[in-house]
C-alpha cells in the first residue's frame, strides 16, 4: 500500500537537504529502538508521517556515518518524541502490511511477507506495546477492510474509509486538540488517497487475478481499463481528497516543513496520480509485476 | 491579540498596496466558499476573524488611530453561518440540526431510517457523506439532489462549490491530477536519498 508519496522536487537545495535530514533521522530512530534490520522499512510515506508529526522548529543536527554512507556520513535530525513516534507507528503498519500480504496470497507468493513479518516480529511487539491503541485501531481497521472484500464490497469510499481512518489513528498521541483535528483530516485523506490510487494502480493486475479491486467495482470497468469519463471521475475524487488535506493544512503552522510539505501536497501528490493514471508510474516492487506482464 | 503584522506575513514598513495584497490572499485562501461543509470550518473561521482583526487594526494604526469603515473586510464577513435550519419534515429538520452542530453520526442514523428518498434527502446524505470524507458519494448525492429539484440554489450551490471550487493558490498553479505535470517518475529513486540503498521494498 506504501510507495505512493515521493520524495519532494523542484525546491531549494536547502529544503530537499532538509527532507533529507528527516529521511535520516527516522532511519536512523528505527534503527535505534527495533535494531539494524529494522532501517529497510524506510519509505518516504512514513517519512512524510514523521514531518507532520514534526515540532514547527528542526531541533538539534547530528552528522554521523551509516552502513549506507561509510564514509563521509550525512546530516540527520537527532532523535525527538516526533522521530519515535513516527517510528513505532511506522513498524506497526509495516509489520501489519506483510502479515495482510501473507492474507491476500498463495503459500508461495505469500513466503516473503511471512520473512519479513517474522523478521520484524520483536520489532513490532516493542513497538505495539509503546503504542497499544494505535495498534489495536490498525488492526480493528484491518479486519474490517479484509471483510469488505470478501464481501467485495461496492462502495469505493466505504473500502477507502477504512484504511483512512487507520492511518488517521497516527494523530491521537498528538497532544494540542487543534493540531490533532488537522492532522487527522490531513492523515484521513492521506490515507483515502493511498488506498484509492493503490486500487487503481493495481486494476490491470487484479483484473488478471480476480481480486478484489473498488476502482473497477465503482467505475465497472472491464478488464482494467480505463474509460475517459471513469479516469475523470475518478481524479476529481482523488482532487477531493487532497482538496480537503490543503485546507487542512492551511489550519497549521508546519514552521521550517512548510516548503517541504506544500511541495507534497500541491504538487508531489497530483503528479503520482496523473502518472499512475496514465500507466507510467512504477513503484520498486511493481516492476517485476510489470515486466511480467509484458512478456 | 498577536502581532497584526506577523498575522498578516508582511513587515511593519509594507506600503499600503502590500498590505492589501497580503490581506486578500489570506481572505481567499480561508474564504469560507473553501471550508463548505468542511469539518474543519470552525477552525478556518476564527482564522479569518484573526485575519480581519489583523487588517483593522493595521488600518487603525495608521490612520493615526481613527476607525475606517468598509474595506476589503466587508467581503468576506459573511457565508460562514452555512445553515441547515430551514424547509423539509421534521426529521430532516432534526437531521439538519445534527449536522449543524456536527454530530454526524446521528444525523446519518435519522436518514437511514427515512425510506422516502426525495431531493433533500439526497442533499442532507450528501452534506454527511462530505463531512466523513466520503467524497464520491457524496458528489452524487449532491447530483441526485440536483437532478430532482434543479432550481433549488442550496443543493445547487453545494455540487457546485465541490465541482468548481478548488483552494486558492497565490503561486496560480492548477489544482488538479489530470493538469499535473509528468516528470519521469520513475527515476525518483536514483534522483535524490535512495542512492544508499535504503528504500521501501515492501
Amino acid at each position: 500500500m506504501f510507495g505512493y508519496v515521493r520524495p519532494p522536487q523542484d525546491l531549494p537545495k536547502e529544503e530537499l537537504d532538509r527532507f533529507g535530514r528527516a529521511y535520516c533521522g527516522l532511519c536512523h530512530a528505527l534503527g535505534e529502538r527495533f535494531g539494524a534490520a529494522a532501517r529497510f522499512i524506510l519509505n518516504y510515506d512514513f517519512t512524510f508521517l514523521a514531518i507532520l508529526l514534526s515540532d514547527p522548529e528542526e531541533g538539534p543536527i547530528y552528522h554521523g556515518r551509516c552502513a549506507a554512507h561509510p564514509i563521509h556520513g550525512r546530516k540527520r535530525l537527532e532523535s525527538s518524541e516526533a522521530l519515535a513516534l513516527a517510528a513505532d507507528e511506522s513498524m506497526i503498519l509495516a509489520y501489519w502490511q506483510a502479515r495482510d500480504g501473507i492474507e491476500d496470497h498463495d503459500w508461495f507468493y505469500g513466503l516473503k511477507y511471512r520473512a519479513v513479518a517474522s523478521v520484524f516480529e520483536s520489532a513490532y511487539r516493542k513497538a505495539a506495546k509503546a503504542r497499544p491503541n494505535f495498534d489495536r485501531s490498525t488492526r480493528s481497521q484491518l479486519c474490517l477492510l479484509s471483510d469488505l472484500e470478501r464481501e467485495n464490497c461496492p462502495s469505493m469510499d466505504r473500502a477507502a474509509d477504512t484504511f483512512a481512518i487507520l492511518l488517521q489513528g497516527a494523530a491521537q498521541g498528538v497532544e494540542d486538540p487543534v493540531r490533532r483535528r488537522v492532522l487527522e483530516q490531513i492523515f484521513y485523506h492521506l490515507g483515502r488517497w493511498v488506498y484509492l490510487v493503490d486500487a487503481a494502480d493495481d486494476l490491470k493486475k487484479d483484473a488478471v487475478s480476480g481480486n478484489y479491486n473498488p476502482v473497477a467495482l465503482r467505475y465497472g470497468l472491464a478488464e482494467g481499463a480505463w474509460t475517459e469519463e471513469a479516469k475523470k471521475e475518478f481524479a476529481a475524487t482523488l482532487d477531493h481528497s487532497i482538496h480537503m488535506m490543503v485546507t487542512a493544512f492551511e489550519l497549521w503552522d508546519f514552521g521550517v516543513w512548510t516548503p517541504v510539505l506544500e511541495n507534497t501536497l500541491y504538487t508531489g501528490l497530483f503528479r503520482v496520480g496523473k502518472a499512475v493514471l496514465d500507466g507510467t508510474f512504477r513503484k520498486r516492487g511493481k516492476k517485476r509485476d510489470t515486466q511480467e506482464r509484458n512478456t | 491579540m498577536n502581532d497584526p503584522y506577523q498575522v498578516l506575513g508582511i513587515s511593519e514598513n509594507a506600503s499600503e498596496e502590500e498590505i492589501k495584497r497580503a490581506y486578500r490572499e489570506l481572505a481567499r485562501k480561508y474564504h469560507p466558499d473553501n471550508y463548505h461543509d468542511n469539518p474543519l470550518a470552525d477552525l478556518a473561521q476564527e482564522k479569518m476573524k484573526e485575519i480581519n482583526a489583523a487588517y483593522e487594526e493595521i488600518n487603525k494604526r495608521r490612520s493615526g488611530g481613527g476607525t475606517r469603515s468598509g474595506g476589503p473586510g466587508s467581503a468576506y464577513a459573511g457565508g460562514w453561518q452555512q445553515s441547515y435550519s430551514s424547509g423539509g419534515s421534521s426529521i430532516l429538520q432534526q437531521v439538519r440540526a445534527a449536522i449543524q452542530v456536527g454530530d454526524i453520526a446521528r444525523a446519518e442514523a435519522l436518514l437511514n431510517n427515512i425510506s422516502s428518498h426525495n431531493a433533500e434527502w439526497n442533499f442532507l446524505k450528501g452534506a454527511v457523506c462530505y463531512r466523513r470524507g466520503w467524497m464520491d458519494e457524496a458528489l452524487r448525492y449532491y447530483q441526485t439532489a440536483c437532478q430532482m429539484e434543479p432550481n433549488n440554489p442550496e443543493y445547487r450551490r453545494a455540487l457546485n462549490l465541490m465541482q468548481n471550487g478548488s483552494p486558492y493558490r497565490s503561486d496560480g498553479q492548477p489544482f488538479g491530477t489530470l493538469c499535473a505535470g509528468n516528470p519521469c517518475l520513475t527515476l525518483c529513486c536514483a534522483y535524490t536519498l535512495c542512492n544508499g540503498g535504503y528504500c521501501c521494498f515492501i
